[in-house]
C-alpha cells in the first residue's frame, strides 16, 4: 500500500511538472508576436513592448524561460494579468473557490441521484423501472448542460420565480449545481447500473444469498461496498468533468467563478492569465484525483494488502 | 458468423456486413439511433429543399413570432425563420462532428498504436503525456487552442479535435495492450513479421470495432462541445445558423420568445441522442460485454 | 452520528462567507454596468466605462453645469492673459486628497507633467492643448503657459480626462490597484472584471458641481459591478441587489408600463457612433469602397429595431448639443441608404454579390451592439460586401483599430463602428489631426483646417472652420455619422433610490442620491 501511495504521489508530481512545461510553451504556439497581441490594448511604443518582452523573459532561450517561470512559481508569482494588471495568483485565488464550490456541490448531487438511480435500475433489472431509469439517463447524457441550464432558468427563475436568476449566494448556487449535477447524474446512473449488474452476477453475492442472508443485508454490505470500488475510481474523472462543465454553466448563471474568467481571458488573449488558469486547473484536478485514488486504495482490499 | 464456408473474402465480408446491419436494426437502441442519424444526414443534404426560407434573410417574417403555420418554429428577433435556420444548422453540425472526430480519431489512433506497440520508454513517455493532457480536461485544451488560434467555428472544430486526442489515444492503447497478450500476436512476432505488417495487418483490424463505437459516441461529444463553445461565443460567429450560437442569441429573450431556445436546443439534444444510441447499438452488436466509458 | 466535525463545517462556512464577504453593506449604492474599467489611471484609458468611475474618485479644476458649460470648482477663479497664452488659476483652500494630504498646485503640476511625460504620455495628451509649461506659483496658485491659443482649454478642465491625480500616489500600484484623488468617493478595492468598491469621502466639499448637496455624499459607499448580461442586470434590479443599471433594451417598454423601475434617459450625451475605415491599404484606401459601406447600411432601420425610439440618426461627425452640430448642413454631404448606389460603386471596383468584397467589422461590447452589427452585416451582404464581425471590449478595439491603420501587410483593411463622446468639436482635432488618435486618415490640408478650429476664438468664425472640417470628413467618407446616443445612456433605477443625476456628456453622479429604507 505504501508503494501504491508513493507511486501515485510521484505520478501526480510528474503530471504537474509536465503541466508547467506545457504552459510555458503555450505562449510560443501563438502565431505572430504574442507580446504585441497581449499589449495591443495599451497602445505601447515599440520600446515599451521590448521592455515587456525582456521582463517576461521571452527573449531568452526556452530552457531559461522555463527556469524563470518555475522560480517565479515558487515565489508565488504567476505573472500579471494584461487587463487591469493584477497578479494572476490573486485573481485565481479569488475566483477559484466559487467554481470549486459549484463543482463539488454538483458532484454531490450527481452522486446522490446517479448512484440511487443506477442502483435501482440494477436491482430492478429488466423491469419497467430499469428501462425507465435508463431512458432518463440516456436523455440526460444527450442534453447539452447549458440548454438544461437555460430550461431550468426559464422555469424556476423566470416563470415561477422560485429561485434567483444570478448571484453569488447559496440560493443562486442551486440552479447551476442542479444543472451540472443532473447532467452528470445520468452518466453516473449508467455506470452504476453496469457496475452493480456485474456485482450481482458475481459468485460472492450468490454465495451470500445461498447462505441465507436476507436480501437487504446482502445488498448493502457486500454488493454496495464492492460496487463502490469501481465507482470511486471514476470519481476523479467525474470531478474533472464537473470542473470542465462548470466553465460553461457559470456563464449561463453568471456565477462568478473561474470559468467566466477563463472565457474572458481567451477573448482578451490574456496569456499570463490563461497560463495561470491552466496550471491551477490542472493542479486542482490532479490533487483531487490523487486524494480520491488514495481513498480508493483504502477501499479496495486488493491494493490495501499488496 | 457464416457457418457454411464462403468462397471468397469479398463474400465473407459481405455476409458479415449484412449480418451486422441486421442485428443493429433489430435492437431498439440501434434502430432509433440509426433513424435519427439518417434523418440528420438527410436534413443536411437536402437542406436547400427542406427549408422554406433563406436562413440568413432578415425580415422573412415579422420579428419574434411564435410558431405558426407559416413559420413552423417561429421567427427570431431579426425576423428570420427559425425552422430554416435549424435545418441549415444540421449541415454545420454534421461538419463539426465529422471533422472534429476525424482529427482526434486519426491522431489518437496513431498515438495509441505507436505507444502500445513500441512499449518500453516510448510507451511510458507517450502515455504519461496523454495522462497530463487528460487532466487538463477537454474544454481547457479547447480553450487553450482557441487562445492560440483565435476564435471561430473552424478553429473550434480543430480545437475540439485536438482536445479529444488523449481520449482516443487511451482507448486505442488499452485495446492494443489486450491484443498484445493474445497468441496470434506473439506468433506473428516469433515468425519475424515486420512492424508495419504487425501494426496494420494485425493490430489495426482488431482495434477498428472499438474505434467505430467510440468514434460514433465521439461525434455526439464533439457536437456538444462545439455547441458549448459557440454558446460561449468562441465558436460559430454571426450569421451562421449553428445551434449552440442560436441558443446564446436566445438568452436575453427567453421570456419573450422561448421558442428561440427550445428548438435549437432540442435539435442538439436529439442529434446527440441519435449518435449515442447508434453508438450503443453498434457496441451491443460488436461486443455485447464491453464497458467503455 | 451527531454534528459534523468542525474541520468540515469551518471550511464550508469560510468558503461561503468568502463568497458573501465581497458584498456590500446596507447603505451602499450598487451600480451595475456591462463592462469594467480599463484602468484607475486617467492617462491610460479612454473608455466611458473608465471615465465614469474616475468621476467619483478624482476631481477636476472646473465642473460642467447643467447645460454643459464649464464653471469654477476646485479652481475658484482664473485669469487669462491678453495674448491668450497664460492661464493662472486660484485653487480652493483646504481641499484634501483621500490620504489626508492636501490637494494643491503641486498635485496639478504633477498631473499635467505626468500627462505630458515623454516616455509615457497620456492617451489623451492632445486634448490638453499645446501646453509648454505648468508652474506652481504658490500652494494655491498654478499657471499654465501655452505655445499657441487653445479655445477648448477651459471646457477640457471640466472633463474627466483632465482628472487631477494626487502626487502622493504610489507609481508602482497607481492605476492597477490604487488611485488617490480628491473626489466624493475613495477607492477601497478593484477586483478586476468584477467590482470597483468605493467608500464615501467624509472630507468632501462640493464647490462647483451642479448638485444640491454641498458636502460629502449621503450613501456610505458605491459598488460598481460588472454584469455583462442584460437579463442578469434586470434580475438584480428586480430583487433589489442592484440599484442602478442599464436594462435589456427589449424589456424597456414593459418596464415603463409596469412602473416598477424608473427609466432615466440621458440627454446631451455628446456621443456619436460612426463608421471609420483602415485607410492604409485596400480596400478602404479607395473612397468608393468607403462610400459603398455608407450607402449600403441603413442606420435608421437598425436603431429602430434595436433601440426603439431611444436613439436617433445622427448625420454629423459630432453629436447633437455640441457646437457645430447641424443636421441639415451635414445631411447635404451624408450618405442616405441606397443599396443600388453601393452596388454601382462596388462594381467599379470589381465586386458584386457573386464576388463579394471580404472584410471585417469591429464592434465593441454591450448595448445590444452585436445585434446592430448583425443587421449591418446582413445589409452589407445584400450589396456584395461579406463582413465578419469581431466584437471586443472598447479598450481592445481602440488598440486594434490603431494597429489596423499602422499595418501595411496584405490582409484586407478593416472598418469599425467607432464611438466617441466629447463636449466640443475639438474631438475632430484629436481624431484626425496627424498623427491621429488611431494613426488613421490625415492630410496636410485637413491638418491646417483643424488647427484653425483650435485657434479661432470668435464663435461665428469658428463655426465656419468647424463646418469646413465636417464637410471634408464627410465627403471623403472618413468619419460617417450613424446615430446618437450610443451607449449606456438608459438607466433603470430602483424606486427607493432618488437623486440620481446624469450630468451632461453622460456623467452619472451620485452626490444627491439617497436610498430610502
Amino acid at each position: 500500500m505504501i508503494r501504491y501511495i508513493i507511486q501515485r504521489v510521484l505520478a501526480a508530481l510528474v503530471t504537474i511538472w509536465i503541466t508547467t512545461i506545457a504552459v510555458t510553451l503555450l505562449i510560443h504556439a501563438v502565431p505572430g508576436d504574442p507580446v504585441r497581441i497581449m499589449y495591443a490594448k495599451f497602445q505601447s511604443t515599440p520600446e515599451q513592448i521590448e521592455a515587456v518582452r525582456i521582463a517576461l523573459g521571452l527573449d531568452q532561450p526556452i530552457y531559461i524561460q522555463y527556469g524563470l517561470y518555475v522560480s517565479r512559481l515558487f515565489q508565488g508569482d504567476l505573472g500579471r494579468s494584461i487587463v487591469g494588471d493584477q497578479p494572476v495568483l490573486d485573481i485565481l485565488l479569488t475566483r477559484f473557490p466559487p467554481t470549486l464550490l459549484l463543482a463539488t456541490t454538483s458532484l454531490v448531487i450527481a452522486v446522490v441521484i446517479g448512484l440511487s438511480l443506477g442502483f435501482l435500475a440494477a436491482y430492478k433489472r429488466g423491469t419497467v423501472i430499469d428501462v425507465g431509469a435508463m431512458v432518463l439517463a440516456v436523455l440526460g447524457v444527450s442534453i447539452p448542460h447549458f440548454w438544461l441550464g437555460l430550461l431550468l432558468l426559464f422555469f424556476f427563475a423566470l416563470q415561477l420565480g422560485w429561485l434567483p436568476v444570478a448571484g453569488s449566494d447559496l440560493r443562486s448556487l442551486i440552479l447551476p449545481a442542479l444543472t451540472l449535477g443532473l447532467a452528470n447524474a445520468a452518466v453516473l446512473a449508467r455506470l452504476t447500473r453496469s457496475a452493480m449488474i456485474d456485482i450481482f452476477d458475481q459468485d460472492f453475492v450468490r454465495t451470500a444469498r445461498a447462505k441465507g442472508l436476507p436480501k437487504t443485508m446482502v445488498l448493502y454490505r457486500h454488493a454496495l461496498r464492492a460496487g463502490l470500488v469501481p465507482i470511486v475510481s471514476m470519481m476523479g474523472l467525474q470531478f474533472a468533468y464537473m470542473m470542465g462543465g462548470a466553465i460553461v454553466v457559470e456563464n449561463v448563471f453568471a456565477w462568478n467563478g473561474v470559468g467566466r474568467l477563463a472565457i474572458e481571458a481567451v477573448f482578451a488573449r490574456d496569456y499570463p492569465l490563461i497560463q495561470g488558469f491552466i496550471l491551477f486547473f490542472a493542479t486542482v484536478i490532479v490533487l483531487v484525483s490523487l486524494v480520491i485514488d488514495l481513498l480508493y486504495a483504502v477501499l479496495d482490499p486488493r491494493i490495501r494488502y499488496s | 458468423m457464416a457457418s457454411i464456408a464462403p468462397t471468397t473474402i469479398a463474400e465473407n465480408v459481405h455476409g458479415e456486413l449484412a449480418g451486422f446491419w441486421l442485428r443493429l436494426v433489430k435492437s431498439p437502441t440501434g434502430l432509433i439511433g440509426l433513424l435519427i442519424v439518417l434523418t440528420l444526414i438527410a436534413t443536411a443534404l437536402f437542406a436547400v429543399w427542406i427549408a422554406p426560407f433563406d436562413p440568413l434573410q432578415m425580415g422573412a417574417g415579422p420579428r419574434l413570432q411564435p410558431p405558426s403555420a407559416q413559420y413552423w418554429f417561429g421567427t427570431d428577433d431579426f425576423g428570420r425563420d427559425l425552422f430554416s435556420r435549424v435545418v441549415y444548422g444540421a449541415r454545420l453540425t454534421l461538419q463539426i462532428g465529422v471533422i472534429a472526430v476525424g482529427i482526434s480519431l486519426t491522431s489518437g489512433l496513431l498515438l495509441g498504436l505507436v505507444a502500445g506497440y513500441a512499449g518500453g520508454w516510448t510507451e511510458r513517455v507517450l502515455m504519461r503525456l496523454v495522462d497530463v493532457l487528460f487532466s487538463f480536461t477537454e474544454i481547457v485544451i479547447a480553450l487553450a487552442c482557441l487562445a492560440i488560434l483565435g476564435i471561430g467555428l473552424t478553429n473550434a472544430m480543430i480545437a475540439i479535435g485536438i482536445a479529444s486526442i488523449p481520449f482516443y489515444a487511451r482507448v486505442t492503447h488499452s485495446v492494443v495492450l489486450v491484443e498484445k497478450g493474445k497468441p496470434y500476436f506473439e506468433a506473428g512476432i516469433a515468425a519475424g513479421a515486420g512492424h508495419v505488417r504487425m501494426i496494420f495487418l494485425h493490430l489495426l483490424p482488431n482495434v477498428v470495432p472499438t474505434l467505430i463505437v467510440v468514434g460514433t459516441l465521439g461525434i455526439s461529444t464533439a457536437v456538444l462541445a462545439a455547441a458549448g463553445l459557440s454558446f460561449l461565443g468562441l465558436g460559430a460567429q454571426p450569421p451562421e445558423p449553428e445551434w449552440g450560437f442560436m441558443l446564446s442569441s436566445s438568452r436575453d429573450l427567453i421570456s419573450r420568445a422561448p421558442w428561440m431556445m427550445i428548438f435549437p436546443g432540442s435539435a442538439i439534444a436529439i442529434t446527440v441522442l441519435g449518435f449515442n444510441l447508434l453508438g450503443d447499438g453498434i457496441r451491443e452488436v460488436l461486443d455485447p460485454r464491453q464497458v467503455m466509458r | 452520528m451527531g454534528r459534523p466535525p468542525t474541520f468540515i463545517t469551518t471550511p464550508i462556512l469560510a468558503l461561503t462567507a468568502g463568497l458573501v464577504a465581497g458584498s456590500s453593506q446596507a447603505a451602499d449604492l450598487v451600480w451595475a454596468r456591462y463592462g469594467d474599467i480599463d484602468s484607475l489611471d486617467p492617462h491610460r484609458a479612454t473608455s466611458t466605462l473608465s471615465m465614469q468611475v474616475w468621476d467619483q474618485i478624482y476631481e477636476t479644476l472646473l465642473a460642467f453645469d447643467g447645460e454643459g458649460k464649464p464653471q469654477p470648482h476646485i479652481a475658484k477663479s482664473w485669469v487669462v492673459s491678453d495674448d491668450g497664452l497664460d492661464y493662472t488659476f486660484e485653487l480652493q483652500e483646504g481641499v484634501l486628497c483621500h490620504d489626508s494630504t492636501p490637494f494643491d498646485a503641486n498635485d496639478v503640476k504633477f498631473t499635467v507633467d505626468r500627462a505630458f511625460d515623454e516616455s509615457n504620455p497620456s492617451l489623451t495628451k492632445t486634448s490638453w492643448g499645446p501646453i509648454s509649461a505648468v508652474e506652481v506659483v504658490d500652494d494655491l496658485t498654478v499657471k499654465f503657459t501655452f505655445e499657441s491659443k487653445f479655445g477648448p482649454f477651459l471646457p477640457f478642465l471640466a472633463d474627466s480626462f483632465s482628472s487631477m491625480v494626487c502626487d502622493s500616489n504610489d507609481p508602482e500600484t497607481f492605476g492597477s490597484s490604487t488611485g488617490i484623488g480628491a473626489g466624493p468617493f475613495k477607492l477601497v478595492e478593484w477586483v478586476k472584471g468584477d467590482t470597483v468598491s468605493l467608500a464615501k469621502n467624509p472630507d468632501y466639499t462640493n464647490y462647483g458641481r451642479p448638485f444640491d448637496n454641498k458636502g460629502p455624499v449621503n450613501v456610505d459607499g458605491l459598488i460598481v459591478k460588472t454584469v455583462p448580461e442584460a437579463q442578469t442586470r434586470l434580475a438584480g434590479l428586480t430583487t433589489g441587489e442592484i440599484h442602478i443599471a442599464e436594462p435589456p433594451f427589449d424589456d424597456i417598454p414593459a418596464i415603463k408600463e409596469s412602473g416598477e423601475l424608473e427609466i432615466m434617459v440621458a440627454e446631451n450625451t455628446g456621443q456619436n457612433v460612426f463608421w471609420e475605415f483602415a485607410i492604409s491599404r485596400p480596400p478602404f484606401d479607395d473612397i468608393r469602397a468607403r462610400q459603398a459601406v455608407a450607402y449600403a447600411t441603413d442606420p435608421e432601420l437598425a436603431i429602430d429595431i434595436i433601440y426603439g425610439g431611444l436613439s436617433q440618426r445622427e448625420w454629423c461627425p459630432i453629436a447633437r448639443g455640441v457646437f457645430g452640430n447641424d443636421q441639415e448642413f451635414c445631411a447635404q454631404y451624408g450618405y442616405p441608404y441606397d443599396p443600388e448606389k453601393a452596388k454601382a460603386l462596388l462594381a467599379e471596383l470589381g465586386y458584386s454579390t457573386d464576388n463579394p468584397l471580404e472584410t471585417t467589422m469591429f464592434v465593441w461590447t454591450g448595448g445590444n451592439r452585436h445585434k446592430l452589427a448583425e443587421i449591418f452585416q446582413n445589409q452589407l451582404s445584400q450589396v456584395g460586401i461579406k463582413v465578419a464581425i469581431e466584437i471586443m471590449d472598447i479598450g481592445t478595439m481602440n488598440a486594434r483599430v490603431k494597429e489596423q491603420n499602422e499595418t501595411t501587410d496584405e490582409t484586407p483593411g478593416t472598418f469599425d463602428m467607432m464611438t466617441w463622446s466629447w463636449y466640443d468639436p475639438d474631438i475632430l482635432y484629436a481624431l484626425w489631426h496627424s498623427p491621429g488618435a488611431y494613426s488613421g486618415y490625415n492630410t496636410p490640408e485637413l491638418d491646417v483646417m483643424l488647427e484653425e478650429t483650435r485657434t479661432t476664438i470668435d464663435p461665428e468664425a469658428r463655426l465656419e472652420k468647424v463646418q469646413a472640417v465636417i464637410k471634408h470628413l464627410m465627403e471623403n467618407a472618413v468619419h460617417v455619422g450613424l446615430y446618437t446616443p450610443g451607449w449606456e445612456w438608459v438607466f433603470a433605477v430602483r424606486p427607493e433610490v432618488s437623486g440620481l443625476k446624469i450630468g451632461a456628456f453622460l456623467h452619472p453622479m451620485f452626490n444627491d442620491v439617497t436610498i430610502k429604507e
